[in-house]
């Protein structure tokens, strides 16, 4: 250590490191303060109507739970009408604070569903601040209330629109099967009528709201206090404080975007009940908004709303979603109420709760409307048998009625209401599975009176029913013979009565017959039907036909004498008294009294051969079983026909006149006639000929003297005309009629002698043909007389015949010759006569063709008494 | 006080000095403590300027020590930040003056006086002012003394955000201040520290003897 010391150099510093020391404080110091100064913030001023629960220092303004400024002073305003709030706000905030920033004050809440943000409870009011757009500025008016978060990224605004806001409030949860997704974040009537609560659903449960989810207030306690029991329903504790909102959400459907309008309905049941249909309905006395849609006793829907159409009542009405394959085009719906009646009362707690409508599914698509029926339709259930009833009148049956059978109740009607035409009255029953058997096809019923009086000789008998039938009456099963029950929808008889019952049924076992007659003939509904005097049927009624002014007279003939009505069967008037007398005597004939007090119809058989024309009724019994058919005549005034003058045909009768008047001309007689059915068709050609044939006496004798004591009869020649006619001019004189092809030929002579119509034609004495008619020839120049030879002398005249007067007396005096008086037959010194000789035989060459005339000679020569040619037949 | 300039004669002047770290009288030629191989040094003149330099950071970070808020505390959800000042006058609010005037000693007073002593102290050093060796001393003995207990707001803070740590409901932060007043402390303590002590007697002694004396 003996070391020489080096000396040392010591360097004087004029500044040692340790400067930077404050130098570095002081330049921190610096930054620290112009930051700070930087930092100081903005001041702004929010207007609040009130300070209440704002400090200042304490209260702060928050941004989405950062503290971005705070109350730094308040004053009242210039006007007094609140508080300028002087807020200092986070530099930071500054690119925020525009015209568009809204500033409102934010009360701590504690709700049920949660305490919001424990610090607030704590710390007191603050001021919230939503950031908006604009121009950058300083003096705000404070929001009276939170306005709706704008949607962000972090989850989805929807509006939902209800009729009311019930226990919602802002912060009420949005719940999807019973997990909190959301919250209500405003709310805010739209119009007068709806209040539109916005929601806002977090980000991951965004999606599970869809365009068609159907959102429904779950708030409080759904209590259904039927006389089935209580049933309380709720989402979770907290939506039962604080309300709440649940949704659904069909996977299929796409997303709701945000700012989507939803509507908000009452419950579940009803959101959820997405079918909507219509039912049409009369009256809806008992129909009410939320009137239950029942099956089975099961709700399955409701009526919304009811309003007035043209159709009557629409009632709006959901069905549940899950039971919306019910809703088939089959299905029937129908109005059910408490039933009260002497029986006992169905369903007693729907007459607190109203009416249901009740509902049976049927197949086929859904519908859109549907009637709704009074009552359960038909097939309702399956078990009973329904039928239809059809009575004449109600005989004070209504629904509810008890249908029985040896007093047992079997079933009951169910409605009543007149048919279609308005005929009846028709009733729906139905019959009890366990009396299915009892109804045949042919059962009918009878009405049991509650009340039944039976007053005769042996004295008087009353017996009543019970109660319920003197209210609802009720219906008495009579089993029918016929095997076979009455199907589903059978339509059977009802009766007011046994009696009714019987004369229906023996109505029934009558046939019907329908006749047609000019007149109403006396007859009325149950005037007796007659065969040989026994009632066999009775006249069911009596109608006027306008198209042919013709009476429809209906019979209705028991089924025993069915065998009657046969085409020969012919029908005519019963008269009380006829009486027919002729000249071969007096036939009386008394029909029943009962016949002759209503008038009757008589019914009898043609002969086995012989058809009637069925229809006909005629005026007696000879015209019916002589199928008599009616013409008209047209005869001069002057003839004196009256009725029953009978038609004849070379003297044979074969019809009869009915009537004879006069007509207003007084120049005409118009006859009603009857031809007999098996003559008509020969008499009825259009060239028919009909004449009167009177009486004539003259010399040559009487010709038809019958008619001196019966009257002018009618004659008729039967036409050739293929066409048929029913009405006929007669002539008074009767024509010629070719009947048996008689040779036809003229006589003419200068004057008419003593030849007349019917003037006898003789051939060596014998009559062979007569004069038929005489007439003027044309020129006046002499008279052309139409004659005949009888069709078996035809050969005995030819062209060679010559034809003279037989007529009267000749004298022949010569002065020695005497007096020769040369007469004919006594009967042509009466009568007049021609006669006729023929020189030669008759042969091909000299027969007499149609109207050849020949020259009525005065004067026999003797020389043609002698002709005697061998005419060969 | 003839008694006092014998006894005044300096170490440095026969040829003696100290070990600053084993307290080794030891002779002046030797550079390094023949007991504890400590660097021997006779007068450490830079230190003035290193006690200045630091007395003087100590003085600027005095400002946002006070200006910032030392504490941050939650209190249910309710943040107050607390400078030192608004914290002693809470607790003179709440009346509890006693530890209002502790913690008003303790991190006001203090720091002040130990900067406002130290700079005293140093400018009778570098300047020479006439002031009494011996108030210097007291004076000196006392800024050392009572400037470790200035770190008591700090012991209370560190203490207090170790323990009250409830989250929302009661929290307790450091501010910025706390940085700064940890470093105030930290600056002075070592101002007082760095300080070569011989210095002021070397330089002031004589002058303030002979001003005695005369």
């Amino acid at each position: 250590m003996t070391q020489v010391q080096t000396p040392k150099i010591v360097k004087k510093k004029l500044f040692s490191p340790i400067w930077l020391l404050p130098i570095i404080a002081l330049a921190l110091g610096a930054w620290l303060g112009i930051k700070s100064i930087r930092e100081s913030g903005i001041e702004v001023t929010i207007h609040f109507p009130s300070a209440t629960g704002m400090d200042i220092g304490k209260t702060l303004v928050k941004y989405q739970g950062l503290t971005v400024g705070k109350v730094v002073d308040m004053s009242i305003d210039d006007t007094l009408q609140g508080v300028d709030v002087k807020v200092l706000m986070d530099y930071r905030s500054a690119p925020f604070i525009n015209d568009g920033t809204k500033f409102w004050l934010v009360k701590p809440k504690a709700t049920i569903t949660g305490v919001e943000g424990l610090d607030t409870l704590f710390s007191g009011n603050y001021i919230s601040i939503l950031p908006g757009e604009g121009d950058s500025r300083s003096y705000f008016e404070a929001e009276t209330k939170a306005p709706v978060i704008t949607p962000g990224v972090e989850g989805l605004i929807v509006h939902i629109k209800s009729d009311k806001l019930g226990s919602l409030d802002v912060g009420s949860p949005i719940f999807y099967r019973q997990i909190p997704v959301g919250q209500v974040v405003g709310y805010h009537l739209e119009g007068t009528d709806d209040i539109l609560v916005t929601a806002f659903v977090q980000q991951q449960y965004a999606e599970l709201v869809k365009v068609d989810s159907q959102f429904w207030n779950v708030s409080g306690i759904s209590v259904d206090a039927s006389f089935s029991g209580i049933k309380v329903n709720s989402e979770s504790l907290a939506s039962i404080l604080a309300g709440g909102i649940s949704f659904s959400s069909n996977s299929h459907s796409s997303i709701a975007q945000n700012n989507h309008e939803f509507t908000l309905f009452e419950n579940e049941e009803e959101a959820l009940g997405g079918i909507s249909f219509n039912l049409i309905g009369d009256g809806s006395e008992s129909v009410s908004n939320n009137t239950s849609i029942v099956y089975r006793g099961i709700q399955i829907g409701q009526v919304v709303n009811k309003r007035l159409s043209d159709d009557g009542i629409i009632l709006s009405a959901k069905i549940n979603n899950l039971y919306q394959e019910l809703l088939t085009d089959s299905a029937h719906f129908w109005l059910e109420g408490a039933d009260i009646s002497l029986s006992g009362i169905k369903h007693p707690e729907r007459l607190i709760t109203g009416s249901v409508i009740n509902f049976i599914p049927g197949t086929g698509a859904a519908r859109s409307s549907y009637p709704l029926l009074q009552h359960a339709p038909e097939s309702t259930n399956n078990k009973k048998r329904l039928l239809t009833l059809s009575a004449n009148s109600n005989p004070g049956v209504s629904s509810g009625a008890e249908i029985r059978y040896k007093k047992i109740k079997i079933g009951q009607v169910l409605s009543s209401q007149l048919s279609d035409d308005f005929n009846k009255v028709v009733y729906q029953a139905e019959i009890d599975a366990d009396f299915v058997e009892l109804v045949s096809s042919n059962s009918y019923f009878v009405t049991e009176s509650a009340f039944e009086l039976d007053a005769s000789i042996e004295g008087v008998k009353v017996s009543t029913g019970d109660l319920n039938t003197l209210t609802n009456g009720a219906l008495t099963l009579v089993r029918g013979t016929d095997k076979a029950l009455a199907k589903e929808g059978d339509n059977l008889n009802v009766f007011a009565s046994a009696d009714d019952a019987s004369a229906f049924f023996h109505q029934q076992g009558l046939i019907s017959k329908r006749l047609i007659h000019q007149d109403a003939a006396d007859l009325s509904p149950g005037s007796p039907v007659y065969y040989k005097k026994m009632q066999i049927g009775e006249v069911t009624q009596v109608n006027w036909q306008a198209n042919d002014n013709n009476f429809a007279i209906d019979l209705a003939i028991e089924k025993a004498f069915a065998s009657l009505l046969t085409e020969r069967t012919v029908f005519w008037r019963n008269s009380a008294l006829a009486i027919n007398a002729s000249l071969s005597g007096v036939e009386v004939d008394v029909a029943p009294l009962m016949g002759a007090l209503k008038g009757g119809i008589s019914l009898g058989l043609l002969d086995a051969d012989r058809v009637s024309n069925g229809k006909n009724l005629y005026d007696n019994q000879f015209l019916a079983l002589s199928q008599a058919q009616i013409i008209t005549l047209s005869v001069p005034a002057s003839a004196r026909l009256a009725a029953k003058a009978p038609i004849r045909y070379l003297g044979h009768k074969v019809g009869e006149v009915e009537t004879v008047t006069l007509t207003p001309n007084l120049k005409e007689l118009t006859v009603t006639a009857y031809l007999y059915g098996e003559y008509a068709a020969s008499f009825t050609q259009q060239d028919a000929s009909y004449s009167i044939v009177d009486a004539n006496i003259s010399l040559a004798g009487i010709t038809a003297p019958e008619t001196i004591l019966t009257g002018p009869y009618i004659e008729v020649f039967p036409g050739s005309s293929s066409a048929k006619a029913s009405s006929f001019t007669a002539a008074i004189a009767s024509a010629f009629h070719n009947i048996d092809n008689a040779l036809v030929f003229n006589l003419s002579n200068n004057t008419l002698g003593s030849v007349k119509a019917g003037t006898a034609i003789f051939f060596r004495g014998v009559k062979i043909g007569q004069v038929d008619s005489y007439e003027l020839s044309p020129q006046g120049t002499g008279v052309i007389m139409q004659a005949h030879i009888e069709n078996k002398y035809k050969h005995l005249v030819n062209s060679t015949s010559v034809f003279w007067d037989l007529s009267g007396v000749k004298v022949d005096v010569g002065l020695f010759s005497g007096a020769q008086i040369e007469t004919g037959s006594l009967e042509t010194i009466l009568a007049g006569g021609i006669g006729v000789a023929t020189e030669m035989p008759t042969s091909s060459a000299n027969q007499i063709t149609n109207e050849q005339t020949f020259p009525l000679n005065k004067n026999l020569e003797p020389e043609w008494l002698n002709w005697a040619p061998k005419q060969e037949l | 006080m003839s008694n006092n300039n014998e006894t005044a004669t300096l170490g440095k002047d026969i040829g003696l000095t100290l070990c600053p770290t084993c307290h080794k009288v030891t002779c002046c030629k030797s550079e390094h403590c023949s007991r504890c191989d400590a660097p021997l040094i006779v007068r450490d003149y830079a230190s003035i300027q290193k006690s200045w330099a630091l007395l003087i950071t100590a003085a600027i970070l005095l400002f946002p020590a006070n200006i910032y808020p030392i504490t941050t505390l939650t209190n249910q959800g309710r943040v107050t930040q607390d400078t030192i000042f608004s914290g002693i006058a809470h607790l003179v609010k709440t009346d509890m003056i006693p530890i209002a005037i502790i913690l008003f000693t303790a991190s006001i007073l203090v720091p002040i006086l130990k900067i406002v002593g130290l700079s005293i102290y140093l400018s009778a050093i570098t300047f020479k002012l006439p002031i009494s060796k011996k108030k210097l001393m007291t004076g000196f003995h006392v800024i050392e003394w009572i400037g470790r207990w200035s770190m008591l707001d700090l012991f209370v803070i560190s203490l207090t955000v170790a323990v009250v740590n409830m989250g929302q409901l009661l929290d307790a932060k450091p501010a910025p201040a706390a940085t700064a007043f940890a470093l105030v402390i930290l600056l002075t303590q070592l101002a007082a520290k760095v300080i070569d002590t011989r210095l002021l007697w070397d330089r002031l002694e004589a002058k303030d003897d002979s001003s005695t004396n005369t």
